[in-house]
């Protein structure tokens, strides 16, 4: 069971496989966990581990996950993308492919702000998104889900500090993907596959405004989960796209 | 402006780029041509021909193409298939990556039917395909279409012979895809990518049938082209496709001559 540490921050993450790195981001709010795979749609440790050197981890300080760090109010999204960032460091890993569940669709936003660079290619599957006539939607969902249970186990850490994290995280970019702007959307090169869902917290209206803003975005059949028969088409498109975007070297 | 001959068949094909060889049937029922390519929700040719052989042809005895041929009552959809397979052997190409629209759906399960280890990987965009609802619908639009133009410019062949055809092509094998069985779709393992539509002589329920039978496929957005903005997406969808099953050596030659 290994973990990455840094500083005061502990993350716990698996692997499975070999070949091009894929960073998988569990969905499941402030509570994803590795564990939470199970419950996805599919499992991408499974899916992609024949192909790919996939790699997850929990969630700093997620309930029910293993990585603990510390509650950083003033810069919540950048936070956990240190945390992604500085795995892949400690994995010796450059450049990699990112697969990401619900939260995963801001973090990976925001990896691709701060490490546009070493992200090949992204698949957000059914992306967290703002949505205007819910906007206090992800604050009461964590204020209820995430906070209390995390100040149970971290005496340190109180719901006026869990209020100030989740109204940085969640009310003072109110808007679009939370992360990044919609200019930098329209200016992002990376390939970009967006697999839309349509529950209050995944808005398809966001989903699908980011895959017609990014000039490299495709976007799958949509719905694809509502059925068990469609999963598997949307899963062959996450794999094609994912050799197509493959550096070639990694390819030989 | 080439031409491939074999007997009494003369096919007008246009070629496009360099590459992994990229078959491309245009869509327009039996008047399926080059020209048409122009009208369609995007052309192969500008799409692909940056990292494609993309090669297209005028379908035998189409009007307002160039391409003439036996009309071939007995087997009409094979022959029209001895075309393509013909003209991929006239230019040397073994293994090759089809796309087709409409008419080209029923043409490529025909083709993965009688040359299924020459196909690496193939696209059905917004594919014909048999609507029990309207049973006469493709026999009537050709029927009214394309026989008496042919008519009118082969004195050698009748109306007569025009029906005979059709309700061969059409009337014989009226289901699914016209061309292969649903035993042949659910044991056919090459990838797939299939753009559905749901205009009468295009119907969904028969391209996702398809796509839900053949274990290796995989369907676009739907709709993808009630709007400009959404083909796009739909293009890159197919071109992640074709590269990402674009065989390895010739991926590497694209990738060296880009260095």
């Amino acid at each position: 069971m290994p973990f990455y540490e840094k500083g005061d921050v502990r993350i716990h993450y698996q692997e499975a496989g070999s070949g091009f790195p894929l960073l998988v981001i569990p969905g499941g709010g402030l509570n994803s966990t590795v564990a939470g795979l199970a419950n996805h749609p599919f499992n991408p440790l499974d899916e992609f581990k024949g192909e790919h050197r996939v790699i997850a981890a929990d969630l700093r300080n997620a309930n029910g996950g293993q990585s603990t760090g510390p509650l950083e109010i003033d810069r919540p999204w950048d936070a956990y993308t240190d945390d992604h960032i500085g795995l892949m460091d400690h994995l010796g890993i450059s450049e990699f492919m990112v697969l990401g569940f619900c939260i995963g669709g801001p973090f990976i936003w925001n990896l691709l702000k701060r490490a546009r660079g070493r992200v090949a290619a992204a698949v957000l599957a059914q992306p967290s998104g703002f949505r205007p006539e819910m906007p206090d939607l992800f604050y009461q969902n964590n204020i209820k889900g995430w906070g209390p249970a995390l100040c149970e186990r971290r005496p340190e850490i109180t719901m006026a500090t869990v209020d100030a994290f989740l109204g940085k995280m969640y009310r003072a970019n109110a808007d679009f993907v939370f992360t990044v702007t919609r200019d930098f959307v329209r200016d992002c090169r990376t390939p970009i596959l967006v697999l839309p869902d349509d529950v209050p917290a995944h808005p398809y209206a966001v989903a699908m405004e980011s895959a017609l803003l990014a000039p490299n975005a495709q976007v799958s059949l949509y719905p694809w989960k509502d059925t068990t028969d469609k999963i598997p088409l949307a899963v062959r498109h996450i794999r094609t796209f994912l050799k197509a975007y493959r550096p070639a070297t990694a390819t030989r | 402006m080439p031409f491939y001959e074999k007997g009494e068949a003369r096919i007008h094909y246009e070629e496009a780029g360099s590459g992994f060889p990229l078959l491309v049937i245009p869509g327009g029922g039996l008047n399926s041509t080059i020209a048409g390519l122009a009208t369609h929700p995007f052309n192969p040719f500008d799409e692909f021909k940056g990292e494609f052989r993309v090669i297209a042809a005028d379908l035998r005895n189409a009007k307002g193409g160039q391409s003439t041929g036996p009309f071939e009552v007995d087997r009409p959809w094979d022959a029209y298939t001895d075309d393509h397979i013909g003209l991929m052997d006239h230019l040397g190409i073994r293994d090759f990556m089809v796309l087709g629209f409409c008419i080209g759906g029923p043409f490529i399960w025909n083709l993965l039917k009688r040359a299924g280890d020459r196909v690496v990987a193939a696209v059905p965009a917004q594919p014909s395909g048999y609507r029990p609802e309207m049973p006469d619908l493709s026999y009537n639009n050709n029927m009214k279409g394309w026989g008496p133009e042919l008519c009118a410019r082969r004195p050698g062949i009748t109306m007569a012979m025009v029906d005979a055809f059709l309700t061969n092509m059409y009337r014989a094998r009226a289901d699914f895809v016209y061309t292969v069985t649903r035993d042949f779709v659910r044991n056919c393992q090459t990838p797939i990518l299939v753009l559905p539509d749901d205009v009468p002589g295009h119907p969904y329920a028969v391209a996702m049938e398809t796509v839900h039978l053949a274990p290796n496929a995989q369907v676009s957005l739907y709709p993808w082209k009630d709007t400009p903005d959404k083909i796009p997406l739909a293009v890159r969808h197919i071109r992640s496709f074709l590269r990402a099953y674009r065989p390895v050596a010739a991926a590497q030659s694209m990738a060296a001559a880009a260095q």
